[in-house]
């Protein structure tokens, strides 16, 4: 049992760091991915709160200040993208659309490790370059952040991202029946703009929207990491979106399980 | 788990009434047809495979051979478990191939001549040392192993370039040692010299000769090169519209054959084999 577990937990190191060799091949791509993305995101979100505050003749909304807002729009930028899954959902789809998972199916691994371990390592490693951003941002402009709070709310986020995984994997499913499907991918992450809050802080939502859609799982990947690290809120929350995460998990966890069984029977083995 | 061991299996491979039956949206001409096609659709249904019966005995290389359509590729597969029979059974190395159970996969190779398997944005040698994660061997050991399958494929040159900058006939040789790295008991190869020029041809035809005289894999290969067939085959299974019409060895074929079809004429195999398919589509 012990050695099944090591060779598992070699094999998925391998292939974390499969994404990462995979991405550095393509340099230009993964900078503007890393850097350049992050920075024009969080510039539109701030100059947005910006506009926001001047049309509103205000010093605070919601009873909180302008500097609040902006900190919340520095790191809900960065946050959601950790938190949302674009470039895999789509290599999932096409895997399965296009037949090349034909090379993982015949291979001592599973669909699901494969794609969550380079996931991972592929968010592990922007993680921690395009954290520069907002740590630069943030000190320099003197914006409202606990630092020390910033490890917990990345391992929510990164907790939550096995969820985002989970759910792309159900969406992938949908390509053993309809091929191209990579709207849904579109559509969802339309949704998760604003279920994560990334669009805006949650907690302006009037009850009791407001306590669904925080204690939902979504709020885990932006709106409960950000809200804590600059203080909108506590550590009830944060341990409110580990059980919820937990919850969505194990559900769609088995559902995903039911659709890959009823996906693979169904499968013709395409292109080969 | 395995039904039984493997050392006491004369058969690795057994199938029983094996059918397969493929469904696929028929699309009449036009935009009126499209439109409607959203809420109704209709679907042809097409048998690849026909209560197929075979048995493989350990050790053996079985030439499969039959036209396009013919089934060829839908066995392989299934007996790789990449897709699940209709109807029917079927055993490999003791194990249902499409429960893909990792102990099978860790014994199983599948080469698509026409499909991909190593990672085309990455060199070779990070495909094999990710290969040696998931297969679970030692490291060094399968270094040293790609050093020797590319010294013998002569390909030692483009283990370090991305798969996808190199040749047609450099990647099958890539594939190739890929497939190979685990040192799989059974072997799947569909079409492994497709696209490729006749010393390529050769060059993989000689390698894969001296690799089962040496490491005694079992294989099915399918083949549209009837060269391939007659060098490294010393069964045949011939296939034509999802049957099995001849199960035997290549020189009992010949000589059955060449009398019934070549009308006593001497021609050789790939003749031999063109003339028999054409018979089977006639009577079929």
């Amino acid at each position: 049992m012990k050695k099944s577990f090591a060779v598992f937990l070699k094999r998925n190191l391998a292939f974390a760091n499969l994404a990462i060799v995979t991405n550095l091949e393509y340099r230009l791509n993964y900078f503007i991915d890393a850097f350049v993305q992050p920075i024009l995101t969080t510039g539109i979100e701030v100059l947005l709160w910006i506009a926001v505050f001047k049309g509103a003749q205000s010093e605070t909304i919601a009873g909180f200040a302008k500097d609040s807002y902006l900190s919340y729009a520095l790191w809900s930028a960065f946050f959601a993208r950790i938190a949302t899954s674009w470039m895999y959902e789509a290599r999932m789809i096409e895997e399965v659309s296009s037949g090349s998972i034909n090379s993982i199916i015949v291979r001592p691994m599973t669909f699901y490790e494969y794609y969550l371990s380079q996931f991972m390592g592929y968010k592990i490693i922007t993680t921690l370059l395009s954290l520069t951003v907002p740590l630069v941002a943030a000190w320099y402009f003197d914006l409202p952040t606990i630092y020390s709070r910033i490890p917990l709310a990345l391992l929510l986020c990164f907790y939550f991202l096995i969820l985002v995984h989970t759910i792309s994997f159900i969406i992938s499913t949908f390509a053993f029946h309809y091929t191209k499907i990579s709207s849904i991918t579109a559509a969802k992450n339309l949704l998760f703009w604003i279920l994560m809050g990334e669009l805006f802080p949650l907690d302006l939502l009037p009850e009791p929207y407001k306590t669904i859609f925080i204690t939902a799982p979504f709020a885990s990947g932006t709106f409960v990491p950000v809200g804590y690290i600059i203080g909108r809120v506590e550590i009830d929350t944060v341990y409110t979106g580990f059980i919820s995460v937990t919850i969505s998990l194990i559900v769609l966890n088995l559902l995903g399980a039911y659709l890959w069984r009823k996906g693979l029977d169904s499968y013709v083995g395409t292109g080969a | 788990m395995a039904l039984y061991s493997v050392k006491t299996m004369k058969y690795v491979i057994e199938t029983q009434d094996l059918t397969r039956v493929y469904k696929s949206y028929q699309k009449p001409e036009g935009l009126k047809n499209s439109i409607k096609g959203i809420w109704e659709r209709k679907y042809d249904t097409k048998v690849a495979l026909d209560k197929t019966t075979i048995k493989i005995e350990s050790g053996k290389i079985i030439g499969l051979v039959g036209a396009n359509g013919a089934g060829k590729t839908t066995l392989l597969k299934i007996l790789s478990g990449l897709v699940v029979p209709s109807s029917g059974s079927a055993t490999v190395l003791g194990y249902k191939p499409w429960e893909r159970n990792n102990e099978y996969l860790r014994q199983m190779s599948i080469l698509l001549g026409q499909k991909n398997q190593l990672w085309w944005d990455i060199s070779p040698v990070d495909s094999y040392a990710l290969l040696a994660r998931i297969y679970d061997l030692n490291v060094a050991k399968t270094r040293q192993r790609v050093d020797e399958l590319a010294t013998m494929l002569d390909c030692k040159h483009v283990l370090n370039t991305q798969l996808r900058r190199l040749s047609l006939g450099e990647r099958m040789k890539m594939e190739i040692i890929g497939a190979l790295l685990h040192e799989p008991r059974i072997l799947f190869l569909d079409e492994p010299t497709i696209g490729l020029d006749i010393v390529a041809q050769e060059n993989i035809r000689n390698f894969l000769s001296n690799y089962v005289k040496e490491k005694g894999p079992t294989v099915i290969l399918t083949s549209h090169y009837m060269d391939d067939i007659a060098t490294l085959a010393d069964s045949l299974l011939l296939i034509s519209k999802g049957n099995i019409v001849y199960q035997g060895t290549v020189d009992e074929f010949t000589n059955n054959t060449n009398s019934e079809l070549a009308h006593d004429e001497k021609v050789d195999f790939e003749e031999v084999i063109r003339r028999f398919l054409e018979t089977e589509s006639r009577v079929r």
